[in-house]
């Protein structure tokens, strides 16, 4: 029924809206894309499974997932971003950070083959929960959007109205005036790298919760989409990949109910080259390099 | 006793030498002025002494200690703030935050409200704009918030690059009493401008910066009479 669809399509676009903000969060910091971010969300499902199969319940994967993602970040800062701070730098780092990934990906899959592995979860999360306008919605897709929320949230809080978060937009700005105000430019971005990184890990353990496994090929799929819904959105803004991973997650499942799911993958894209015909600076984009939250 | 102490200072940009071998100080509670014409090289002087442009040749002493080593934003936080040409102001940030961005750094037991209330009593401009994005404030307005910045900062020594260029007369003045009320506080200030006359009047003492070489010093007000040697240094003023 729609109203199924459309609250998974609210769900999966959530789950999109997350790992945009991520690509958004580094694109509107530094102006350059990080290709790793991706294989970050992989990464994190991969490392639940470790943490599960040393022994460790599903509940203590969680923030070591976060911890090791988090720190994945700090890493893909210093290889692939670091040292290229020219105008040439820009497309250095695209491919750094692509070449990154791709090593984060290739070394998953010589442990783990490309094999989607089952994730030992409590069957309970998928087969009860509670039903809105006559859907059934289980507690997984419940949780899940309720976790994407508070990290929406909590992501606005900090980046509209703490220190951090005026640091962050200084230095989206103006990295030299934040400088000269007492800003460690340097620990600023090692701040979102390891933010970015932690909202890839955490999309990527529930993107794993939703169907019970892990799956190397989940990377690349969410990455895609999720450059799509911040160039949609707006590159550098917050609120715009929220609206716009919202979005499109939302079309997608009305596409699935219309028996047009194989058409469904098509759509983000369609809509990206629509969108930036129109506006090229994405729905709620100014336009410029900074941080908006 | 110096606060800031460069010794034969050479300032380059690749293979260009904007600074050469400058040699000058500014002591504690003493406004120093730095004139010249358009690229003398003042603002690159100003980039080595707040640690953006490390220098090709020569030493220079900050805040007691020497400068080599120590990055733009830890001298900020020891009190060493400078309001770049531009004056460096986050346009997307609202005035309210740009102040606090400055105050951050440097917090004080009084608290951000009771800065912001110096600020404002000193500003009442700002105060009906505090809301707004800096970007959208006239020239003169974000000048104030620029040189605000300061107040809630306190720095030790305050480097200042052509805080009048672009003003209006009237916030030429307003900026100038602003620096006087700093320097009466007891700031070291060091000031870059192409206004010469309300330079040297402010300042205790000035260098006359010409292609990157220090030409004369002396007394801001002695300077300020030896206007044929001015005008041959710094083209009509
Ligand atoms: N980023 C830069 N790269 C190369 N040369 C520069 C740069 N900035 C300034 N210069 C050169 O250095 C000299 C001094 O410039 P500047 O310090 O800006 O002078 P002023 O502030 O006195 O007008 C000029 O010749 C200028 O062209
Ligand atoms: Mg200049």
């Amino acid at each position: 029924m729609l109203a199924e669809q459309i609250a998974n399509g609210v769900v999966v676009g959530g789950l999109y809206a997350l790992v945009a903000l991520g690509f958004t969060l580094v694109f509107g910091l530094l102006d350059k894309l990080n290709f790793a971010h991706g294989e970050v969300v992989t990464l994190a499902g991969f490392v639940a499974l470790v943490a599960v199969q040393l022994g460790a319940s599903v509940w203590l994967a969680i923030p070591i997932v976060i911890v090791v993602t988090g720190l994945s970040g700090l890493l893909i800062e210093l290889l692939s971003f670091r040292a290229f701070t020219s105008k040439e730098g820009h497309s250095v780092s695209a491919l750094s950070s692509f070449a990154l990934g791709i090593v984060i990906l290739e070394v998953v899959r010589l442990e783990y083959g490309a094999a989607p592995l089952n994730l030992a979860i409590p069957t309970t999360i998928y087969t009860s929960g509670i039903s809105i306008l006559g859907a059934p919605i289980p507690w997984v897709k419940l949780a899940t959007l309720g976790i994407s929320v508070v990290l929406m949230i909590g992501l606005h809080v900090v980046v509209g109205h703490t220190r951090l978060g005026r640091q962050i937009r200084a230095v989206g700005e103006a990295p030299t005036s934040a400088m000269l105000l007492g800003i460690h430019v340097t620990r600023v971005i090692q701040y979102v790298f390891v933010v970015a990184s932690a909202l890839a890990g955490i999309s990527g353990l529930l993107i794993a919760m939703q169907g019970g496994f892990v799956s190397s090929e989940v990377g690349f799929t969410f990455a895609l989409k999720g450059i799509a819904i911040m160039a949609i959105g707006g590159m550098g803004d917050l609120r715009g990949a929220v609206l716009a991973g919202l979005l499109i997650g939302i079309a997608e499942g009305i596409a699935i109910h219309y028996g047009l799911g194989g058409f469904s993958d098509v759509l983000v894209w369609l809509v990206m080259i629509a969108v930036l015909l129109i506006r090229p600076e994405g729905l709620l984009g100014g336009g410029r390099r900074e941080v908006r939250a | 006793m110096a606060v800031l102490r460069a010794t034969d200072v050479h300032l380059a940009y690749g293979p260009i030498r904007a600074v050469r071998g400058c040699t000058f100080h500014l002591d504690e509670g003493e406004t120093v002025a730095i004139v010249g014409a358009n690229g003398a090289g003042k603002t690159t002087l100003m980039r080595g002494l707040c640690g953006l442009l490390a220098p090709a040749d020569g030493s220079i002493e900050v805040l007691g200690g020497p400068l080599a080593g120590r990055r733009p934003d830890e001298l900020a936080r020891d009190g060493l703030l400078h309001i770049p040409e531009g004056r460096g102001t986050i346009s997307n940030l609202d005035v309210l935050d740009n102040l606090r961005l400055a105050y951050e750094i440097r917090p004080t037991t009084v608290g951000f409200e009771a800065a912001i209330e110096a600020v404002f009593a000193r500003f009442p401009r700002l105060k009906e704009r505090s809301d707004q994005r800096a970007g959208s404030l006239s020239g003169g307005e974000q000048q104030m918030l620029a040189l605000a910045r300061a107040i809630v900062n306190r720095p030790k020594v305050l480097l200042v690059d052509e805080p009048s260029l672009g003003l209006s007369p009237l916030m030429i003045g307003e900026v100038f009493r602003t620096l006087r009320e700093f320097q009466e506080a007891g700031m070291s200030i060091m000031l870059v401008e192409q206004n010469v006359v309300k330079a040297l009047k402010l300042a205790h003492r000035a260098y006359v910066l010409r292609q990157g070489e220090i030409v004369l010093e002396g007394k801001g007000g002695e300077l300020a009479q030896k206007t044929e040697v001015l005008e041959a240094y710094l083209g009509s003023h």
